[in-house]
């Protein structure tokens, strides 16, 4: 809230105006920095956005010249699914466990604990992921795959295993993802009023009961909005994803396939494009910019609506 | 000795007052030649005529010259370089070793794949780029510098690389890896691959192709190769062409660099792919022995990969194709690599110094090949890159 | 008569048993609580790895030595790359936390409740979400093709990370600061840019740096910004505007997919490197701002 300036000495202070100036360009400098990104792309990106089945195909070829995007948005939105899944109840979980349960001095370590994760590079994790998890994962995905080999649905999505696939990728993200996730639901949920909880203690409800009653319709819209922040970082990671996704633009219902994503063949093949390739791929980086935007976008406008609504200003 | 330091000295002063350097650099070459000339004589004059003074006067006369010359270790430069993952090992040892000779002199080899490289080269980012593969006439009106030369470095076989517990040796013929990598064929116990390797005990599990995720001068050799064997000019089994990167079917894998796809099929089960003779020795990958033209099946080596290159065919710019080569010792699937660079350097310093690293590439480098597991080029091919070093234009 | 609560739309039926109702309530509870462990489970298998891969080859010589000449050989270490991330990640925060934090007092004290100040700080948050690997095509296309690649541009590509996370966090700072502060320096006379640069700034100044601390441990952290930028140098490179540099991240990265044992492990003492320097600028930065709640 900006306050009223009481110049008692009634001088116009050029300092003062020269001061407010640089304040202001520097906010305006976020507007021209996000506008230039997208107008740079997008004009790079133009010939490509244009040649009429970017959006419809999902065969890459480079020797032809056909760049259709589909493969990439699929493996892009399959990781991202897979990684929400593992991710939400688990951060949702914490969040509930810290603000409702925890005993007070329980609170601080495990707060610091889930930051802790937040801490390590994305790149370790994707080291990690490709040393040490997509190697050993193998047996649990053949166990899944023989499991669920008797059941029609489940035995398509539980196909044959590959280390590297949209499935590791999704846990890799999911581990990423649950610090902010978690964080943010606990912002949430803590906004849930005293009274109402003590109301529902009161008349004899157990915890559980009290939590599902009361605190998560509470804050529900927000939980939406927390998830699907999760969700626009899982969509835009990059390095851990292109290490362990497998690198194949396939379209695929088995979860264990191997497939791709969009920044991670952007990352593969940038170095080496020109021309209409280099096009396409910026087409892709537009697309993943717009998807982004969007779901972060939507995703905030929620968390602060909810917000506003806790707080009483709605 | 006082006549030659205080002539030296004089030339130095007056170079460094001097703005017309040029004038004076000949001037000093021409004041140092006559001072070793003007010494060489006395000492011939005063020694007598001991003949290993006159020799040792004579060698120390040619060495003065010479050493005159080669002792003016190359001047300051920062040479960065991008391309082939192919001849990569190769490279970083040669750049070490040039190094340590040449100290004011920096390369940077950054790798990439065969089309990275060209690329980076095309927009100037590199000084020199690293290729298995040559530039397609349509893509040169993008290479910002002008022409370019092909200089050949070195040939190494492509090793088909599989890992199938239980199996330790495989027989392939061009139609058997054909069908495989289009996933024709995709259970290792297949008939027709057993066909081919009778009384192996193949495992009853499918075969994961994996090729390269970046543009590669070894995918384009690799496919080219099929194609010229099995392809529209053969039996037609090989529908993929051939190119830096081709279209695999979607289900196959993909890693980035002959390190990432040697990874790739250490790590996984089953998988079988294609990637450089070192890079598969270093990772302990097991080869399969491919079928050449004669009819024979031949296991890569660096002499298979000699045998295939000294009979190709050597265009004027000195590009060719060692694959697919005739002759019974030839192995099949051998690749050649050529480092780029622009006829017409800008920079003094930096043209000086690629010059003296392509030198050393035929000089030593050659030698320095063989421990890194690459194949030297042959005496003939290796004089014609000699020669071309020369049409490299440094301004003065 | 059975009571029954309802609130919102669920109906909870406290009449029944006791006895299962709480039963379930401990298995819940219990349920919530196995969730921490869960996620604890890969942040100490990471770490461990870490820790331990990367102890086998940690030295004083590693994190001195040249990178390696060729990913083959034993020897080679990481000196340049963690002179690299430090020059970048430097550099990013001197363009990023001044912007930053002028942006800031600009949407904490000028903005209000103007329409641009809203569209600012929407644009702040919505830009948080901003892919990484996009910022780093950006500078490519703008910077790197005609500056050719060195640590400036990796720095820029960082910098527009930092941008919005300093922006964000260090307004939240500002508006901690009480009004009353601010009113009683107006009461005195004092201008208002003289208010905020020594009035509102040194009391939220733990808080801030505790915000630009973290960013910068995020951006110390980041790859796809630098892949294409800063190029591959093996050597050190103190020049931020000429040649090629390298940064602990990228080698991370070109370590990871290399067959060769001798790579990997350096890979690993890198990410131990990395892993260590983000821990020690986050725990910093809680420090700092653990100073400055503890002030209030």
């Amino acid at each position: 809230m900006a306050h009223p300036v009481l110049d008692l000495t009634g001088r116009r202070n050029r300092g003062e105006a020269a001061f407010g100036g640089l304040a202001r360009f520097a906010g305006i400098l976020v507007l021209i920095v996000l506008s230039l990104i997208a107008l740079v792309m997008t004009t790079r990106a133009w010939p490509a956005l244009t040649s009429g089945n970017f959006f419809t195909t999902k065969r890459w070829s480079v020797p032809d010249e056909v760049f259709g995007s589909l493969a990439f948005v699929f493996g892009t939105i399959v990781s991202a699914t897979v990684a929400i899944c593992l991710a939400v109840p688990i951060s949702i979980g914490i969040a509930l466990f810290v603000t409702q349960v925890s005993p007070g001095w329980l609170k601080k370590p495990i707060v610091y604990s889930v930051d802790l994760l937040a801490t390590v590079p994305s790149v370790v994790f994707g080291f990690w992921g490709i040393s040490v998890l997509a190697p050993k994962i193998m047996g649990f995905y053949e166990s899944v795959h023989d499991l669920t080999s008797g059941i029609p649905g489940l035995r398509s999505l539980f196909g044959q295993p590959n280390g590297r696939s949209m499935f590791t990728a999704g846990i890799i993200l999911a581990i990423m993802i649950t610090p902010i996730v978690s964080s943010l639901s606990r912002e949430v949920i803590s906004t849930c009023p005293q009274g109402d909880r003590e109301g529902a203690l009161a008349l004899g409800a157990t915890r559980w009961e009290m939590i599902r009653a009361v605190v998560i319709p509470h804050s529900s819209g927000g939980l939406v909005g927390a998830v699907m922040l999760g969700l626009g970082r899982a969509m835009g990671e990059t390095i851990a994803a292109t290490l362990v996704i497998g690198s194949s633009a396939q379209i695929t219902a088995n979860l264990f396939g191997a497939g791709n994503s969009m920044p991670a063949v952007i990352a593969s093949e940038w170095g080496e494009a020109l021309g209409q390739h280099r096009s396409a791929l910026t087409a892709l980086a537009v697309t993943l910019f717009a998807l982004t935007i969007i779901v972060n976008v939507l995703a905030t406008s929620i968390v602060s609506r909810s917000r506003r609504r806790a707080q009483g200003t709605i | 000795m006082l006549l030659g330091g205080h002539l030296t000295s004089i030339s130095s002063l007056l170079e460094r007052t001097n703005p017309t350097g040029v004038i004076l650099r000949s001037y000093r070459r021409y004041l140092s030649m006559t001072t070793a000339l003007i010494l060489g004589v006395s000492t011939v004059g005063c020694g007598g005529g001991d003949s290993t003074d006159s020799n040792s006067a004579a060698t120390t006369v040619g060495g003065a010259a010479t050493t005159a010359a080669k002792t003016a270790e190359l001047a300051a430069a920062t040479l960065n370089g991008s391309g082939a993952t192919f001849p990569k090992a190769f490279y970083e040892e040669a750049v070490a070793a040039f190094k340590a000779k040449n100290k004011a002199v920096t390369i940077n080899y950054g790798g990439g794949g065969s089309g990275k490289g060209r690329t980076d080269l095309a927009s100037q980012v590199v000084d020199w780029a690293g290729s298995d593969a040559i530039v397609k006439e349509a893509d040169k009106t993008s290479y910002k510098g002008g022409a370019f030369l092909y200089f050949p470095t070195v040939v190494a076989p492509i090793n088909v690389v599989f890992n199938a517990p239980g199996v330790d040796k495989l027989n392939l013929s061009p139609t058997l890896i054909a069908k495989i990598f289009q996933v024709e064929i995709t259970k290792w116990n297949d008939p027709a691959i057993l066909a081919e390797n009778a009384g192996a005990k193949l495992p009853d599990s499918p075969i994961v192709v994996a090729h390269r995720s970046d543009g590669s001068g070894t995918t384009e050799n690799f496919t080219k190769f099929l194609d010229s064997a099995v392809g529209s000019k053969g039996d037609g089994t090989w529908k993929l062409k051939s190119g830096s990167t081709v279209e695999w079917a979607s289900s196959t894998q993909a890693a980035e660099g002959n390190g990432g796809l040697s990874k790739f099929v250490k790590d996984t089960v089953g998988s079988i792919s294609y990637v450089d003779f070192s890079d598969a020795k270093v990772a302990g990958l097991k080869a399969a022995s491919i079928k050449n033209q004669a009819g024979k099946y031949i296991a890569p080596s660096l002499e298979g990969a000699s045998a295939a290159a000294d009979g190709a065919e050597i265009a004027a710019d000195l590009t060719y194709f060692a694959g697919w080569a005739k002759g019974d010792a030839a192995y099949p699937i051998a690749a050649q690599t050529w480092i780029l660079v622009y006829k017409s350097q800008t920079d003094k310093a930096k043209g000086k110094a690629i010059k003296g690293f392509l030198e050393y590439m035929y000089g030593d480098g050659q030698k320095l090949a063989k421990e890194i597991d690459f194949a030297p080029l042959s005496p003939s091919l290796l004089a014609k890159a000699q020669a071309q070093l020369a049409m490299i234009e440094i301004p003065a | 008569m059975t009571s029954t609560m309802t609130t919102g739309n669920s109906t909870i039926d406290l009449g029944a048993t006791g006895g299962w109702r709480s039963i379930k309530s401990r298995l819940m509870i219990g349920l919530l609580g196995t969730a921490f462990v869960i996620v604890m489970i890969p942040l100490v298998l990471v770490l461990a790895t870490v820790i331990m891969r990367g102890g086998k080859v940690m030295s004083w010589s590693f994190l001195t030595s040249d990178i390696a000449a060729s990913e083959r050989r034993t020897s080679g270490g990481i000196g340049p790359a963690i002179v690299g991330t430090l020059l970048t990640t430097g550099i990013a925060t001197a363009i990023a936390a001044p912007l930053g934090v002028l942006g800031a007092i600009y949407l904490a004290e000028y903005a209000g409740t103007s329409l641009l100040g809203r569209v600012v700080r929407f644009m702040s948050s919505v830009m948080t979400g901003v892919p990484s690997i996009v910022m780093g095509l950006f500078v490519y296309l703008l910077f790197t093709l005609r500056f050719k690649q060195n640590a400036f541009g990796g720095a820029l590509a960082l910098a527009c990370l930092m941008l919005p996370i300093i922006i964000r966090s260090t307004e939240e700072m500002l508006r901690l600061v009480p009004t009353t502060l601010r009113e009683a320096s107006y009461g005195l006379g004092t201008s208002k840019a003289r208010t905020i640069i020594s009035i509102v700034l040194p009391a939220a100044l733990p808080g801030v740096v505790s915000g630009v601390l973290l960013a910068v441990a995020r951006a110390a952290g980041e790859t796809a910004p630098l892949l294409f930028t800063i190029g591959a140098a093996k050597g050190l490179n103190l020049q931020p505007f000429s040649g090629a540099n390298t940064a602990l991240s990228a080698q991370i990265f070109g370590n990871a997919s290399s067959p060769v044992e001798a790579a990997q492990a350096r890979g690993w003492g890198a990410a131990l490197t990395l892993v260590a320097l983000a821990f020690s600028f986050t725990i910093f930065a809680r420090l700092v701002s653990a100073r400055f709640s503890s002030q209030r």
